[in-house]
């Protein structure tokens, strides 16, 4: 039946009515998708997957897909709410259980997932992150219904803990049977390629991108009398905190006009107040809490070196955004993070205080001799290389072959589970899928597919948006969609 | 830039591990650089036998405690020996231990020895004082609750004391296994025959003495022996070796004087802990396969508490 709802869903004439903004106009009248985003993270929730996953939405409606997100309830935040450009976003009461993941039981989220599916005509299901219990589920019940999946993996996982290796064969018995993941970088492909035992062909590497226009340099904003270290990330153990507090008394004591400006709040907050506290540097070393995006740029512009402490990053957006507005890179070399940057623009650390010290030290000398480029020659460089309208395009190639794909059938997908998880986990969970597929057809037979009301399209080749869309062409930014979200209180109760 | 693979034969630029540069090859390629900072093993420490078996024999003289103990309580349980005379060997082992332990005490803190007999007598003075004076107490402590549940609840707490034992750092015993072990020895106390057997009913002077020469026996064989037993095993490592086997086969005969298929059973144990499995850890040594790469979390190796203190 997922065959059937795919071909109802290939459009007559692509939709091309904005490809003056596309940067490669598509020349073949390219397939259409229905797509759905499913993962627990996203707005009002703030980090690198939620704007991942709203930036590549924006850029995969501007191509003519229909796109609609699936995430869980967030408090009073419930039903279906339209965003920027007609994108839709499902939020369904699920229990959240701990950070913002749901729990997983396999079974209770199939019901309104289905309906999501069913009702908006989805040919395909892309998931994100693995911390996601949401998306997991959203993959298995999509599997179940013959649709294509794709998973996108936002981060790194060790092997050696117990619960990494609990983590990882979940990972495993999730991916078996998926069409296609992304990852993105070199180093979050191999990690994952070795805790799922996949093979690294169906494993596409697309990197995150920042808003270049969101992250410009304004020099006027630095004070000229002294150099200003800044820091923006969540103050917790895996960014490396405690590096921090161990470099900033060393440095201070060296350099008298050196400033620190910390950006985010966290756990390990106490850390650097206890340091400031100790070393009487109130005045130097200024911690600024928790920020919203759009304060970030004008905490980055004030600075001369951005500073990243991360003892594990697979991509690692901050240095991007941090170099697009002119600072001097310096950061760990830790995960993905040595194949962000070329090398004149960032230098890399050991994950020690000492060495750390050392490559600032390094900047400090550049930047008071001047032979440092200029934030505009540095803005100019980045501002090219990671671009959303690039990840879509790659995202979209991954959508193309994806598509042509057959989803392994009930029988096969059995064998797949049992031959490819070990004996253990995948009798259970190949169990788990028969059950999951009884379930399936007990609530088709509950509630026909054919009874159920199809969805108005807002996104795709006969979505209604077209005014708006028109109306707000190239305004991506996050303050237009939220503006955007209050003023129109499309709100319909599940 | 594409999705898919089949590119063709190879571009004659080499793939490089960067994300910034825009590559001639498909997304999903997999250049034979794949995985080339993959290491396995890395800190895999190789174990030999004896010294694992060394070690293991920790786990042995632990059990071994807990065997003794039991056969402690099973005779004074059947009247086969007195509070009394138990109270004076234990006396007896107090001493003598503490003589061998202050023997054995390293020359560096001989010069504040006065003052450390001096408080060593006070904690002793204290805990026997308070010992005793609670000892009617606690017997009585548990008597409402069924033996049955008195028992399950012994075995629980005597194996929550085998788990918690700060094996790799005896010298003193953890709190959560001693405080394991001592919940025990007052719930056996308390099942042990005194006012049964004495018309004189609660208040009967020997009973309180069963709880007290129980508490005592308690200290001695789950707080005090452990930091003689690491003392021994830092001063004099062969000595410890043959303290060691003794004790194992002091804790069979006693067990097997009174119960035979128990002895067997703790000769089983102790066996298996102390030769086999050191074996069995040294075979699946070989299937051992950690991997580590660039994806791991850094470890902060430094001690970056002297920025604060």
């Amino acid at each position: 039946m997922g065959q059937r709802r795919r071909e109802a869903a290939v459009p007559s004439p692509p939709g091309n009515r904005h490809s003056d903004m596309l940067t490669v106009a598509p020349q073949v009248p390219a397939k259409k998708h229905n797509i759905c985003m499913v993962s627990d993270f996203f707005y009002p929730n703030m980090g690198g997957v939620e704007s991942h996953i709203y930036q590549l939405s924006q850029c995969l409606i501007e191509k003519g897909h229909k796109v609609v997100i699936a995430t869980h309830a967030y408090g009073t935040r419930k039903g279906v709410r339209y965003l920027t450009n007609g994108l839709k976003v499902y939020y369904l009461p699920l229990q959240v259980m701990y950070n913002q993941s749901t729990s997983t039981t396999c079974f209770h989220s199939l019901p309104l997932l289905r309906s999501v599916f069913t009702r908006e005509r989805i040919t395909l299901v892309h998931a994100h992150s693995s911390f996601s219990a949401m998306a997991h589920d959203a993959l298995f019940h999509a599997k179940t219904m013959g649709l294509n999946t794709v998973f996108t993996d936002h981060s790194l996982f060790g092997f050696a803990d117990v619960s990494s290796v609990l983590t990882n064969k979940l990972l495993t018995v999730s991916l078996c049977d998926t069409n296609h993941i992304v990852c993105v970088s070199y180093t979050s492909k191999e990690n994952t390629v070795l805790r799922a035992a996949l093979n690294p062909e169906i494993v596409s590497v697309i990197p995150n991108a920042v808003d270049p226009t969101d992250f410009t340099p304004d020099p006027s904003q630095r004070h000229d009398d002294r150099i200003t270290i800044v820091v923006v990330s969540r103050l917790v153990y895996r960014k490396g905190i405690d590096l921090l507090g161990g470099i900033i008394p060393d440095l201070c004591l060296k350099h008298p006009d050196l400033h620190f400006l910390i950006g985010g709040e966290g756990p390990k907050r106490i850390v650097l107040e206890e340091v400031r506290e100790k070393y009487q540097l109130h005045d130097r070393v200024r911690l600024l809490g928790a920020l919203e995006h759009k304060d970030v740029r004008r905490v980055l512009v004030q600075g001369h070196i951005f500073l990243n402490t991360s003892l594990t990053e697979a991509f690692c957006m901050a240095i991007v955004e941090g170099a697009s507005c002119g600072l001097q890179v310096v950061s760990t070399r830790v995960g993905g993070i040595p194949e962000v940057l070329p090398e004149d623009l960032i230098t890399l650390c050991d994950p020690t205080v000492r060495s750390l010290c050392e490559g600032l030290e390094n900047v400090i000398a550049r930047q008071r001799s001047g032979s440092v480029a200029s934030p505009a020659s540095i803005h100019a460089k980045v501002c090219t290389l990671y671009t959303w309208r690039n990840v879509a395009e790659r995202t979209e190639k991954v959508y193309d072959r994806v598509a042509g794909q057959e989803v392994l059938p009930l029988d096969r997908r059995l064998v797949r589970l049992t031959t490819h998880c070990g004996h253990v986990a995948g009798s259970l969970f190949a169990f788990v899928a028969v059950l999951d597929f009884l379930f399936l057809l007990f609530l088709r037979w509950l509630f026909p597919d054919h009874l159920m009301d199809v969805a108005m399209d807002t996104t795709g080749p006969q979505g209604l948006w077209r005014g708006a869309l028109d109306d707000r062409k190239g305004t991506r930014s996050k303050s237009a969609m939220l503006k955007n979200e209050k003023a129109g209180p499309h709100q319909t109760k599940l | 830039m594409g999705a898919d693979s089949g590119a063709g034969p190879g571009p004659s630029v080499p793939w490089r591990k960067v994300l910034w540069e825009r590559q001639p090859f498909p997304d999903n390629y997999v250049d034979r650089r794949f995985l080339e900072e993959l290491r396995r093993n890395e800190d895999l420490r190789q174990y030999r036998y004896w010294a694992v078996v060394r070690e293991a024999g920790l786990v042995a003289q632990q059990i071994t405690c807990v065997a003794l103990f039991v056969t402690l309580w099973l005779y004074m349980e059947q009247g086969l020996l007195s509070p009394a005379t138990l109270l004076w060997t234990g006396l007896l082992c107090a001493l003598l231990g503490y003589g061998l332990y202050q023997a054995l005490a390293p020359q560096a803190d001989s010069d504040n020895q006065q003052r450390t007999r001096w408080s060593d007598l006070q904690s002793a003075a204290i805990f026997l004082s308070f010992t005793f004076g609670f000892s009617p107490v606690l017997r009585t402590l548990t008597e409402s609750v069924s033996t049955d549940t008195v028992y399950a609840m012994t075995a629980l707490m005597l194996l929550a004391h085998l788990v918690a034992f700060p094996y790799a750092q005896p010298s003193p015993p953890g709190s959560l296994s001693l405080n394991a072990a001592l919940f025990a020895s007052v719930c056996l106390a308390s099942r042990l025959p005194g006012d049964r057997h004495i018309p004189g009913g609660a208040h009967s002077p020997s009973s309180s003495l069963h709880t007290f020469t129980m508490l005592c026996w308690a200290l001695l064989v789950f707080a005090l022996w452990p930091c003689l037993r690491q003392r021994l095993r830092e001063r004099a490592p062969s000595g410890f070796g043959c303290v060691c086997v003794l004790m194992g086969m002091c804790g069979v005969v006693g067990l097997g004087s009174l119960w035979p298929g128990g002895a067997v059973l703790l000769a089983a144990a102790l066996g298996a802990v102390t030769l086999l499995c050191p074996l069995l850890l040294i075979r699946l040594q070989s299937d051992k396969d950690n991997i580590q790469g660039p994806w791991d979390e850094a470890e902060i190796r430094e001690d970056l508490a002297r920025f604060l203190h």
